[in-house]
């Protein structure tokens, strides 16, 4: 097994198995995976930024077993940042919390090729920073009846005094996400109102949505899956990888892309690959920056 | 019945083609363990405490424990070289009188049932162990163990008890007290409620409870069960009436621009 100690940012990192290919179908190593993060440093950091991180790890690649890890490897080094997290059963857990890029790297390395976080900070647990809607295309519908349920939430929500800001699922789906950002606001607040807002889209387009878990309901339409809103699950980070055949990233969008996309019609459009997702942030910047720091409150509630 | 082994009982001269069945089906009532947010089933994974990762089966041995941190590797080959092969015969080696086996020898009950041919000796044989009430002692390889099994008569049937070996027994010698005399009217009284409580044993008096009520919650459930999945939140209808009365005038609107 390789390894390569790297001194950054004062930290001392071991980097391991680097010649590893996690995504065989396009050779994508290990070495690739480091160095897409540490490019993507300066954009993904302030979004997992005081956040538990759940890890979801690939030691043998995408094709090869994973499994998630809520609890920061005991194994960590000494400056990895973590948070004591109080669960649902009164015990305790530590979670790591990626504050730096030492500690992004050294996630990474661990062959967490996704990131998932929750909607609130570690330091406020009962906080929604932000309100999500959770597109998620049911058997025989495709990300393009996403877009266009996308497309009729952003109004819906705009109506309401509410921007909304959407990013790729890096999956098959759309996230649509409402910056908060307020001390008060709530899961039960943000819960209630997503559901409310699911069911009156499952409501006038029952051939298009359904606010429904059951799978059966879910064929051929766009589940809305609003009970994301809890403090106790997590998102896949913006700008982090997904562990399909290829290294597709959860890609923030404009609003005006979402709609040139859906004119025209083709679900492949939606994919982005690492190098695209670079080139992206470094002539736009952060597009879902707005989802950390604009303020919005839930009307009528 | 699905039979768990088929061969022959011999002895003697005697080779009786059987199969064999469990006598008893055990009434728990297993659940799976899901992922409560989807529902989907949980696998088990063996991870390696020191490295958190994943350990592939390639990578797992056997080790037997010697001390704290301290083991014996053993080998699949090794293991396989003290296994015995599996048995195609019961070679009944002795008849003992099944009266004088201590219950707690006995492990495990199946049935045998004769196969195609062996039916007039298996009748004779289990028609003599039953009038002079022995039981057929026999070696028996079955899943790489080897048992010791008493083959007894049973209605007119041939069953198959395994036993435990002798070094299976714990010792009772300190179970019972060694002082206490006793006061011989006391004796009396309760030999005398003892005889006013005697029944005959019929086991179909008793049933497991805790089975029966959750045969029935899980029946009254399913009937009522519409979802897959569990929809977390609260289930106050549409939502919050102010929100709600705002989101049809708003979806009237939408609706009428498209």
């Amino acid at each position: 097994m390789s390894r390569r100690v790297v001194d950054l940012e004062g930290k001392s990192l071991s980097l391991t198995n680097l010649e590893k290919v996690l995504y065989p179908d396009c050779g994508f190593t290990k070495a690739h995976v480091l160095e897409y993060y540490r490019r993507m440093g300066p954009f993904i950091l302030p979004h997992l930024q005081g956040r538990s991180l759940t890890l979801k790890r690939y030691p043998q690649g995408v094709t090869g077993e994973f499994f998630f890890e809520k609890r920061c490897p005991v194994h960590r080094p000494p400056w990895v940042q973590t948070a004591e997290i109080h669960r649902s059963g009164g015990e305790t857990m530590t979670a790591c919390l990626v504050n730096d890029l030492p500690t992004l790297l050294w996630v990474a390395n661990l062959a967490s090729l996704e990131l998932h976080v929750p909607l609130a900070r570690a330091g406020s647990p009962g906080t929604a920073d932000a309100m999500v809607f959770d597109l998620d295309p049911g058997e025989e519908a495709t990300i393009l009846d996403c877009a266009r349920v996308a497309l009729i939430l952003r109004e819906l929500l705009s109506r309401l005094g509410l921007a909304s800001v959407l990013k790729t699922s890096g999956q098959k789906g759309l996230h649509v996400f409402v910056p908060l950002n307020r001390g008060e606001t709530t899961f039960g607040d943000t819960k209630r109102f997503s559901r409310a807002v699911a069911m009156i889209l499952e409501k006038n387009y029952p051939e298009l949505v359904t606010a429904k878990m059951a799978k059966s309901s879910r064929t051929g339409r766009v589940f809305i899956n609003w009970s994301q809103n809890d403090g106790s699950l997590t998102m896949v980070c913006a700008y982090s990888l997904r562990a399909r055949n290829k290294p597709y990233v959860s890609c923030p969008l404009e609003w005006r892309e979402l709609e040139l996309l859906a004119g025209r019609g083709d679900p492949e459009g939606f994919l982005v690959l690492p190098e695209e997702a670079i080139a992206r942030v470094e002539a736009k910047g952060d597009l879902f920056r707005e989802v950390l720091e604009r303020t919005q409150h839930l009307p009528h509630l | 019945m699905q039979g768990i082994w088929s061969g022959t009982i011999s002895f003697s001269l005697v080779a009786i083609p059987v199969r064999l069945v469990k006598a008893v089906a055990p009434g728990r009532i297993s659940f799976r363990l899901l992922h409560g947010t989807d529902y989907a089933p949980l696998a088990r994974k063996m991870v390696c405490p020191e490295e958190q990762d994943i350990v592939p089966p390639e990578e797992i041995i056997r080790g037997y424990e010697l001390g704290p941190d301290h083991y014996l590797p053993i080998t699949a080959e090794e293991l396989a070289s003290v296994s015995p092969e599996r048995s195609r015969t019961i070679e009944i080696v002795e008849f003992i009188d099944m009266a004088e086996v201590d219950p707690v020898y006995l492990d495990h009950p199946y049935y045998l049932v004769p196969l195609k041919g062996g039916e007039k000796a298996y009748s004779l044989l289990a028609e003599i162990m039953r009038r002079t009430n022995r039981a057929g002692l026999a070696k028996f390889v079955l899943a790489e163990r080897e048992y010791l099994v008493a083959v007894k008569s049973e209605q007119g049937a041939l069953a198959l008890v395994t036993l435990h070996y002798r070094e299976e027994i714990l010792p009772a010698d300190d179970i019972a007290p060694k002082n206490g005399t006793v006061d011989e009217e006391e004796k009396g009284r309760m030999q005398r409620t003892m005889e006013a409580m005697r029944a005959e044993f019929r086991p179909e008096r008793y049933a497991d409870e805790r089975r029966e009520k959750l045969l029935e919650l899980l029946r009254t459930k399913r009937e009522n069960a519409t979802v897959t999945a569990p929809v977390p939140g609260d289930e106050e209808g549409e939502g919050p009436a102010d929100l709600v009365a705002a989101l049809e005038e708003i979806m009237a609107e939408v609706k009428r621009k498209q």
